[in-house]
């Protein structure tokens, strides 16, 4: 009888009270078993090491991340065509260190209030970045501009509704230009505990760009930086994806040693250890945002005669589990 | 276990692709196994990555006995290589080592021509090719041993074909009479190749409602259908897709909009009204240039602009590349991609090499070839032909096993009808192309055709499974109402 009740289903119960409490009843025998299970196995592995065994290998959870599609694009690093594309892209000559890279920053058309703040701060994190006012120049024109004037990249920062909302990086001087969408700026006033960022040229973090459009992403947003970092200011920028997503991030470390007492469980007899630990500090300078791929153009800015490389269509999405980065 | 998507590719028919990329690479792919899906791969890699020698145009001269692929380079020159194994025949150097800045004189359009079968054709070829700047040229090669030394031929015929702007497209026409170009700042214009005239150039289209005028800007262009020079297809950059006329006016007869990238690849049907374009954003659609109507676009994850379209003369098959760097292979029919390829690097071209076959289906090809010959007597032919040339296939299909045949019989009750047989039923309201699908490909779609497109065929063809008897087809479909024949063209495999 019990028995019958507990496979019922609570949610063919129509009554609404004895529905959740049947639900919740389910609920509790659940968490129990679940804590019950990990008891064991901590058990399990505290004999083990007490045998002097091998304890059982820890069970990896599943992540979407580590359940992903299987995707032919994820570069390898046997192919020998992957770096002759790398040579031959446009990105050569910066990361080659032929070019030293100069950056124009400018905005859409209407620009205020967190706008302006946040050019600042990018003004702060990418070294050689000039500031130009967009006017009514057409974005074109200012690309044949600053093709003129040596820049190697341009990056637009879009605001809508008095708020950065896209962000449009093109290379010069023949592309290819990115479109990314931006989300949950965080300026550095906002953060808490925030360091100030030195004038020394940053180190460059790139993580998790694993196909070729990725790595080709990942190459434009080394194009923006010195590649030439000084390691004594301890400046690190991080471009980290995840999903598809980019996170931007901006911190300042140090090293620090720390003497680590240990006390023996022998107690008195043994000295103090006094063992030296190096251990990392971080401090973030900001600003902090999210960035998402939209578009991916061949050449620089041309939307209406441009070719995209890569283009997000709805189509594309048939399951969670599929990345394009 | 997490739910994943597989991509549902049913494979596709054997044939046999080349691929060239912005490295200069060639790359073939081919499709073998049919019985168990028959997924295109690649299967060989020709010439050593180079940025330099970046392809920009390529022709193949499709045939029985020793195909040739000729590849123009951004570098400037020109190889001929055989297209079974990728050795080099002729390699032209750059012509304009000299001049200042190469890129002006960048080949654009290039093509081997068929027809020439003069004198020892297995020796030379004849090349027409175009650069950016107008210079177009006609010229033969003949081979030697080493492919650095070759004899041009000294009649090398050039012409200016426009005075300003940047030819984008050229094209020449199945019997190789007739050239087009046009381009960005260059109208479409027609040449006779025979004595190198101008014979037609476009006209704007008038400004708009609006009074704006649209700068000419075309990007790739086709003619419309094989036997006929005179209508022809051109994209522009402006996301259009025009239908020129020579013989009814010098503007567009109809332009169609299509999405809000540019057109950058158009490719023509054997059926001469059927176009597949492809635009900058990765969307392939077939168009029905008779009406203008869109056929329905071609849908599987194709994200990079299209740079290049290729039809498959036997098989009903569409292959397209560009810069996502994946080979696709269409079905035409269900528009449902076969397969995909990923070849690494961003393609420029495609190529198909029909006269591949393999191993599965060699045993069919004495068939083929006895059938082809039947083929071009029964051309020009009408009813009488055909009849008879029914008696011939199906004496050859009585050789193969009863089974089989049994068993193929009840999958599709065509099997009696020729191998494929357009019927252009001309109405007054449309006309409508009947296309019967071969035993090759009937079979081969046995297996993986999806049930519902086994029943979409089946009603498609059920007045011909009444009329159970060959002889009676025909006058059935005389007799269907308001259709009447205009012509059978008969293309066996």
């Amino acid at each position: 009888m019990t028995k019958a009740k507990e496979a019922l289903l609570p949610s063919t119960i129509k009554n609404k009270e004895k529905r959740s409490a049947v639900h919740a009843k389910l609920k509790h025998q659940k968490k129990i078993e679940k804590k019950k299970k990990a008891n064991a196995r901590e058990a399990a592995e505290k004999r083990a090491l007490e045998l002097g065994e091998e304890p059982a290998p820890k069970n990896i959870p599943r992540t979407i991340e580590n359940t992903r599609e299987f995707d032919e694009t994820i570069c390898r690093p046997d192919d020998d065509e992957l770096f002759a594309g790398n040579d031959a892209d446009e990105f050569s000559s910066i990361l080659k260190q032929e070019h030293i890279p100069k950056v124009l920053i400018t905005t859409s058309r209407f620009n205020s209030t967190r706008g302006p703040a946040f050019i600042s701060d990018l003004q702060s994190v990418i070294p050689n970045a000039h500031y130009y006012k967009r006017g009514t120049y057409d974005l074109k024109k200012i690309v044949e501009y600053a093709k003129k004037k040596d820049f190697t990249s341009v990056i637009v920062v879009h605001t809508n509704r008095r708020e950065p909302d896209a962000l449009l990086i093109i290379a010069l001087p023949d592309g290819p230009t990115a479109h990314f969408k931006l989300s949950k700026l965080v300026l550095r006033k906002d953060l808490k505990n925030h360091g100030n960022p030195t004038s020394h040229q940053p180190e460059l973090v790139l993580t998790n760009f694993t196909t070729r459009l990725g790595h080709r992403i990942g190459r434009l947003m080394q194009s923006l930086f010195p590649q030439d970092p000084n390691f004594r200011g301890r400046r690190v920028v991080t471009f980290h994806n995840q999903r598809d997503f980019i996170f931007f991030r901006h911190h300042r470390y140090i090293f620090e040693t720390k003497e680590s007492k240990q006390a023996d469980s022998k107690g008195k007899v043994s000295e103090k250890k006094a063992q030296e630990k190096v251990i990392v500090r971080l401090q973030e300078c900001g600003p902090r945002f999210t960035l998402k791929l939209t578009s991916l153009q061949n050449g620089t800015f041309d939307t209406r005669g441009g070719e995209y490389e890569w283009v997000h269509k709805p189509e594309m999405d048939t399951s969670r589990r599929r990345f394009f980065l | 276990m997490p739910r994943t998507t597989t991509l549902e590719t049913p494979g596709c028919p054997p044939l046999r692709a080349i691929t060239l990329d912005v490295l200069g690479l060639a790359k073939v792919v081919e499709s073998r196994d049919v019985q168990n899906g028959g997924a295109a791969k690649m299967v060989e890699r020709w010439g050593e990555p180079d940025s330099s020698k970046c392809v920009v145009a390529a022709s193949i001269l499709d045939r029985e006995s020793d195909p040739l692929l000729s590849i123009a380079r951004k570098c400037g020159s020109i190889e001929v290589v055989s297209a079974i194994n990728g050795d080099l025949r002729v390699h032209i150097p750059s012509p304009c080592e000299a001049a200042a800045s190469p890129e002006d004189e960048a080949i654009i359009g290039m093509h081997l021509f068929k027809r020439h079968q003069s004198e020892s054709s297995s020796r030379s070829c004849k090349l027409l090719t175009c650069t950016t700047k107008g210079h177009a040229s006609i010229g033969s090669l003949e081979f030697t041993e080493t492919p650095e030394e070759f004899i041009r031929d000294p009649l090398l015929t050039e012409w200016k074909v426009c005075g300003s702007g940047n030819i984008l497209c050229s094209k020449v026409d199945e019997n190789e009479n007739f050239a087009l170009y046009g381009g960005k700042g260059v109208e479409v214009n027609i040449w006779d190749l025979n004595n190198c005239a101008k014979i037609w150039t476009a006209k704007s289209p008038p400004k708009n409602s609006l009074g704006i005028f649209t700068p000419t800007w075309f990007t790739s262009a086709t003619f419309l259908s094989k036997d006929d020079h005179r209508k022809f297809v051109a994209g522009t950059n402006s996301h259009q897709v025009r239908l020129y006329d020579i013989s009814a006016q010098r503007r567009p007869v109809m332009s169609i909009d299509f999405r809000e990238t540019p057109i950058k690849a158009v490719a023509e049907d054997l059926d001469g009204h059927t176009i597949y374009i492809g635009n900058g954003s990765g969307d392939l659609a077939s168009i029905d240039m008779r009406t203008g109507k869109l056929l329905g676009c071609f849908i599987g994850k194709c994200s990079g602009s299209i740079r290049s379209i290729a039809r498959h003369p036997n098989f009903p098959v569409v292959a397209s590349c560009g810069l996502d760097s994946y080979l696709r292979i269409w079905d035409i029919q269900s528009r449902q991609l076969l397969s995909a390829v990923f070849l690494k690097q961003p393609l420029t071209n495609v190529v198909f090499d029909s006269h591949f076959r393999t191993e599965e289906i060699a045993v069919s090809a004495p068939e083929q070839q006895m059938v082809d010959i039947a083929e071009q007597e029964a051309i020009p032919a009408k009813r009488k032909k055909v009849s008879k040339e029914h008696s011939r296939s199906k004496k050859v299909k009585s050789k193969r096993s009863r089974k089989k045949f049994r068993r193929r019989r009840r999958l599709n009750n065509f099997d009696y009808l020729p191998k494929q047989t357009i019927l252009h039923n001309v109405s007054q309201k449309n006309i409508e192309g009947y296309l019967l699908p071969t035993q090759e490909f009937g079979n081969f779609f046995n297996g993986f055709l999806p049930k519902q497109e086994e029943r979409r065929l089946a009603l498609k063809y059920r007045f011909e499974k009444e009329n159970s008897r060959k002889s009676e087809l025909f006058s059935a479909l005389c007799l269907y109402g308001r259709l009447c024949i205009m012509d059978i063209i008969l293309q066996l495999y």
